[in-house]
């Protein structure tokens, strides 16, 4: 099936718009459709046949934009254009949505996640489409008609709707972590039965870090902040093509100083003149991976004290060390001090 | 039967195979009854806040401001009435602009823009049956029933079709037999007369190929499903199914029962892949399942109506070549008295032309009885 010219770009500006809004508030799209006129989009002269073709064509572009890979605030923004869409089609009966069976447990989550956040505005809408029984619930997504296309358009993600992947998150779950914090303490007891003092394992048997777990889970939800602030950064700023000087840069850490960090930033940001959005083939080389070095020069930077000493729970940064972070445009992967320099 | 998911064999062109049935109650499994309901559309009815507030765990007075905040009316246009067809001068979607040039380009160029009646025959063949109910109730469809969407092929084989093969697109319900798809196709080799009649035109005989060549049969999955309804059906896929296994031809095995022991609720399927079904020993369709899903308030909810020809491809057919306005009904070969051969002639014009007003053949030829293509349009 042909596209309907123009829709995916006056949907993307719409979700959008709604990202950079960040919120999930209903009454903020609504703000945003209502300025766009959105309800219009179905507006022309056309005879019935034509309309519901359009209208499911519609509807199918702005499903897609409803399911993972995309980020939370994406999803919940297809939500609501797929209740402005369905309400505001001309099409008598209603062209319905379809929800293929392997999507729906991910939209189960996606109800629950939204639950516990409180987004009632959202369930409400999910409740209201359902209640309109504006679904139909099918086998898979599109109609398959083995159609060898000439021309395999490719389903590409805007890449700023996606979030970002978070492989290290995958593989580090709290499941995950909490396995291995039952195995460590079990390890450390039986340590202590065999041991020649019960409350305390022997030092010959320490051989590896206690407060490992800790520490693991520690990395991966600075990871996680680090990515996610990348993520802001990248958004807000304009790129600038990197023949620009590159100036040294430090991990950005969430802490009461990043706020201000942030702020400067993007003050500095907003004060280069003469933007170029770099296009979207090279936009994977826009942001360079360069590892700080850490050296004297780089002055302050963070790192993990491993002390017997700490406190073993998710440790607001106050003990580390935040750095002066002249965040320009190019972000680099956080220091991770070697681990056997210490101990 | 397990419930099961389907997902894609080869991205974006088929699926894995699946029970059929499986996949309803897989849906049924996740939804409640208001989801599976087939109850006609309410007047719209606000839920009661006490309701809403019950289902999402708020407070009633979140529920009272969710219905206020997150009404439709906040998307719509609140200004007086606007008119639909008219595309607004300044509008900021992209979509819009575009389609206004395209509308004024037509304008242009089009002297009268109205349905063909190509149009009008799809339009009505998608949307008569929406929605409809029967009288009697236990006609009514029940809830949970699922829809089969298949296109079949048709077999004729035109150098113009030969990058789109034209297809009727059919509604099947899920609790049906095979038997009642096979009655429902209709292909113009059915209705062929076999026999040459040129002595005899009066005497065209009633039985069409369709009484007397009953045998037919599906294949899905490896599993031949022939008719066994009648006596004279033959078990045409007999042939097939020993060519496979004479040799190590890398063929499953394969199996013939019987089609009308069977529903498509108990098929083993796959979407979007192409497969056959067979009658009158040779004239073969490929049949795709393009969909399969839940019913819906919205659809035909007479049984009685499926399966449900939704999409009919066009076909021109063939006229007299002496009138050049009725649609053949003979054809004519080696005929001494027409131009060409074969040559195609109406009713009319065929015993004008072959026969004198006693009803003598004239002249050498022979002539059979044509049935167009077209003729189901």
């Amino acid at each position: 099936m042909s596209a309907v010219p123009g829709l995916k770009e006056d949907c993307e500006e719409l979700l959008g718009a709604f990202q950079q809004a960040d919120t999930v508030r209903f009454e903020r799209f609504a703000e945003l459709w209502r300025e766009r006129r959105f309800h219009t989009i179905f507006y022309g002269r056309m005879r019935a046949l034509e309309r519901n073709k359009i209208t499911k064509k519609t509807l199918d572009v702005a499903q897609q934009y409803f399911f993972p890979p995309y980020s939370f605030q994406i999803r919940v923004g297809a939500l609501y254009l797929l209740y402005g869409l369905y309400n505001a089609q001309l099409c008598q009966p209603k062209q319905k949505i379809r929800i293929a069976l392997k999507h729906w447990p991910e939209i189960q989550k996606f109800q629950l996640d939204l639950l516990d956040a409180q987004h009632y505005d959202a369930v409400y809408i999910f409740r209201r489409l359902r209640l309109a029984r504006a679904f139909h619930f099918t086998a898979m997504p599109k109609l398959l008609t083995y159609r060898t296309k000439k021309k395999i358009e490719k389903n590409y993600f805007k890449e700023e709707f996606k979030d970002p992947s978070n492989r290290v998150n995958s593989l580090i779950t709290n499941d995950v972590l909490e396995e291995l914090m039952n195995i460590h303490d079990h390890y450390q007891k039986m340590k202590c039965v065999i041991s020649a003092d019960k409350s305390q394992p022997d030092k010959a048997l320490s051989l590896i870090k206690d407060d490992f777990v800790v520490n693991l889970k520690d990395i991966t939800l600075e990871h996680q902040e680090w990515q996610q602030n990348r993520m802001k950064l990248l958004r807000n700023a304009k790129v600038v093509p990197e023949t620009e000087d590159k100036k040294k840069e430090e991990t950005l850490l969430k802490s009461e100083g990043s706020e201000r960090a942030n702020a400067l930033a993007r003050i500095k940001y907003k004060s280069y003149s003469a933007v170029v959005e770099v296009s979207r083939s090279r936009r994977h080389r826009q942001v360079q991976l360069e590892s700080s070095e850490s050296g004297p020069s780089c002055g302050k930077s963070p790192g993990r004290s491993k002390k017997a000493s700490r406190t073993p729970q998710p440790a607001r940064r106050s003990e580390m060390q935040v750095t002066e972070e002249t965040v320009t445009r190019h972000i680099g992967m956080p220091v991770i001090i070697e681990e056997d320099s210490e101990e | 039967m397990a419930a099961v998911v389907p997902d894609y064999e080869l991205a974006e062109l088929y699926t894995r195979a699946f029970r059929v049935g499986a996949l309803g109650l897989g849906w049924q499994r996740l939804l409640g009854p208001p989801d599976l309901s087939l109850a006609a559309e309410a007047e719209k009815e606000e839920e009661e806040d006490a309701a809403v507030a019950a289902a999402l765990g708020c407070a009633p007075g979140t529920a009272a401001e969710l219905r206020a905040v997150c009404s439709i009316d906040m998307l719509m246009s609140c200004e007086k009435e606007e008119d639909p067809d008219v595309i607004p001068e300044d509008s900021s979607l992209l979509t819009l602009r575009i389609r206004k040039k395209t509308l004024e380009r037509r304008e242009e160029t089009i002297i009268v823009d109205r349905a063909c009646r190509q149009e009008t025959l799809t339009y009505e063949m998608e949307s008569h049956a929406t929605g409809k109910r029967p009288d009697n109730p236990t006609d009514l469809i029940e809830e949970g029933e699922l829809l089969l969407i298949l296109n079949i092929f048709y077999p004729v084989i035109f150098q113009k079709h030969k990058d789109h093969k034209p297809y009727q697109t059919v509604l099947v319900l899920g609790s049906q037999k095979l038997t009642e798809l096979r009655d429902s196709i209709s292909c113009v080799s059915d209705l062929q007369i076999g026999g040459e009649f040129s002595s005899q035109p009066d005497q065209a005989p009633e039985h069409i190929s369709k009484d007397l060549y009953k045998s037919a049969f599906f294949y899905f999955e490896g599993i031949f499903y022939n008719d066994k309804r009648y006596p004279e059906c033959r078990d045409l896929s007999r042939t097939i199914i020993e060519w496979s296994e004479s040799h190590d031809r890398g063929y499953e095995n394969l199996q013939s029962v019987k089609m009308e022991d069977y529903s498509f609720n108990d098929l083993s399927l796959k979407i979007g892949f192409p497969y056959l079904y067979c009658h009158q020993g040779n004239c073969e369709h490929i049949i795709i399942i393009t969909d399969i899903r839940l019913i819906h308030h919205d659809d035909c909810l007479d049984r009685n109506l499926y399966p449900l020809l939704v999409k009919k491809h066009w076909l021109c057919t063939r006229k007299c070549f002496v009138c050049k306005m009725y649609t053949a009904r003979w054809v004519t070969n080696r005929d001494s008295l027409a131009p060409e051969d074969p040559c195609f002639f109406c009713d009319v014009c065929f015993r004008m032309l072959h026969y004198d007003a006693e009803g003598n053949k004239l002249g050498e030829f022979l002539a059979y009885p044509y049935v167009d293509p077209g003729i189901f349009n």
